[in-house]
């Protein structure tokens, strides 16, 4: 069985390292963006299976980059990764089919990766 | 429940094809009717009355005329005190397309509701006649710490396989079919059944939820009739609310007006002695924007060159010049030349009837100049090589058509 495949948008090279790495450690293949617009085009380019989506992203934000991959591909399951759960009251979130508030313990955002791609 | 705690947002992008030539020009809620208004007026004025002050209007498909009329018309606000009917063109906010329903559109919109946080949100169609008080509805809505309301219209049994029909239990909704073969009646009446009339209230987080969850589907027509309201129904807490009539007739009043045939009636009623429809009703006035005409006029009462106007409305700016009218409506600004006749017919605003033309059963959109000596309705198999032609035989001459 092929590996699912997971687009990683994250504007923080570090984090974005640490979340592929750790992901990929998990048998997912990573392919990262470090912006909106450039996520958005490999969303229509590329097959992928899920969306880890950072929210505070200079330029085209992740709220503005969700409602583009949706219009996409609209059933694309999108995991949002962010520091701030202010978010939430921005309603375009409430697409996603995860919101989690980031932590120095990867393990929520992993078991929630699988949940969603095993449900698939 | 404090009305600016409720949002109004009225879902006018309708094409409207079933009203064509009628709406070659115009979405459907910007179709005249009975003389002076549009359609949109029924729901704006609907809402006004209700006292509902924050109102949105959707809009998408050939909107200049709509826009136009509500900004001539309905710029009647005081945004100081937070009121205001604002225009919403689609926007493509979101992503590149354009409405693709009447769920999408309150999608696309969905910053709206985030910077507005209503309590409720009244969603209305743009394009239907009657007359209703929407407070008595969020009372019912409230009353019933309902999570989705929706205002249902009595039909016959026999009639109810054209709507969506639903089914209730103490007035909560269990089942609701799309043009059923075999419509469920209603438990307190079995002659009849009961339908959506497009009017719902709905609670903002169940809202938002819907019609975020609808976005993701790719199955979906995004409508609110056909997607959201058939997945709400069961695990949801949806109601159905009895429309209770502002117009106060023994007959319950709700046209939503498909066709040209209905359209053509719904008219025709409004110059009955007792019309169907009440529009003099200071209690709950229907307003609309007029431009200033001096009253309608007749001129020339000679034995032969005699104009005579029986049964019909008339609006302001018209001149019956020694013709005649009768069982029609007139909108502003019409000439009817002498030894013309008009019956049973409806014309729009701008319109010049020659002399000696008889016009019957026809409805004449704006602008049209109709040359002397010319017969329409008389000889519909000669009328169809040039018009569009309706199933009960009225002819209708698209606007601007020219001779």
């Amino acid at each position: 069985m092929s590996k699912k495949k997971i687009l990683l948008v994250e504007d923080e090279e570090n984090e974005s390292l640490l979340y592929k790495e750790e992901l990929e450690k998990e048998g997912f293949e990573v392919i990262s963006s470090s912006n909106g617009a450039d996520a958005v085009e490999k969303i229509a380019n590329e097959e992928c299976d899920l969306v880890i989506l950072d929210l505070q992203m200079p330029q085209m934000d992740g709220i503005e980059t969700l409602g583009k991959i949706l219009t996409k591909k609209r059933d694309m399951p999108i995991i949002i990764y962010t520091a701030y759960p202010q978010y939430k009251n921005q309603f375009l979130t409430w697409a996603a089919d995860a919101y989690l508030t980031k932590s120095s313990d990867l393990g929520p955002l992993k078991r929630k990766v699988k949940t969603i791609l095993g449900e698939k | 429940m404090n009305p600016r705690d409720i949002t109004t947002f009225i879902l006018a992008g309708g094409k409207g094809e079933r009203l064509h030539p009628l709406t070659k020009d115009r979405t459907k809620p910007a179709v005249p009717f009975g003389g002076i208004y549009r359609m949109i007026d029924f729901p704006l004025s609907n809402a006004i009355n209700s006292g509902l002050r924050k109102i949105y209007i959707f809009t998408q498909y050939k909107s200049l005329s709509l826009h136009r009329h509500i900004r001539e018309g309905w710029n009647i606000f005081s945004r100081e005190l937070g009121e205001f009917i604002d225009l919403v063109p689609a926007q493509k906010r979101i992503g590149e397309d354009w409405y693709q329903g009447t769920a999408d559109s309150v999608f696309q919109n969905i910053n709206i509701l985030e910077d507005e946080k209503p309590k409720l949100i009244l969603l209305l169609s743009g394009d239907q006649v009657y007359k209703m008080d929407y407070r008595r509805m969020i009372d019912f809505h409230l009353a019933n710490k309902s999570d989705f309301t929706i205002s249902v219209f009595e039909v016959p049994l026999s009639e109810a396989h054209r709507f969506g029909v639903l089914r209730v239990e103490n007035d909560r909704v269990v089942e609701f079919r799309e043009k059923p073969s075999e419509p469920s009646p209603d438990p307190r009446n079995p002659e009849v059944c009961l339908i959506s009339m497009g009017i719902y209230v709905a609670n903002l987080d169940i809202l938002i939820k819907k019609v975020v969850e609808d976005a993701k589907k790719t199955n979906s027509s995004h409508d609110f009739g056909k997607d959201i309201i058939p997945s709400m129904i069961g695990s949801g807490n949806v109601f159905a609310f009895r429309f209770i009539d502002e117009n106060k007739k023994e007959t319950k009043y709700w046209h939503d007006i498909g066709t040209i045939d209905a359209y053509w009636e719904a008219n025709m009623d409004l110059v009955n002695v007792d019309p169907l429809l009440n529009l003099y009703d200071r209690e709950w006035p229907i307003r609309t924007f007029q431009e200033q005409y001096p009253p309608a006029k007749t001129v020339f009462s000679g034995e032969e060159r005699k104009a005579s106007v029986t049964d019909s409305m008339i609006s302001g700016g018209c001149i019956i010049s020694g013709g005649r009218v009768s069982h029609s409506v007139l909108s502003t600004n019409v000439r009817v030349n002498s030894y013309a006749e008009i019956t049973d017919s409806i014309v729009f605003e701008n319109v010049n009837i020659g002399r000696h033309s008889k016009i019957n059963k026809a409805i004449i959109d704006k602008k049209v100049t109709v040359p002397s000596n010319t017969e329409i309705g008389y000889n519909l198999e000669a009328d169809r090589k040039r018009f569009y032609v309706s199933d009960k035989g009225i002819v209708v001459i698209p606007k601007n058509y020219k001779w």
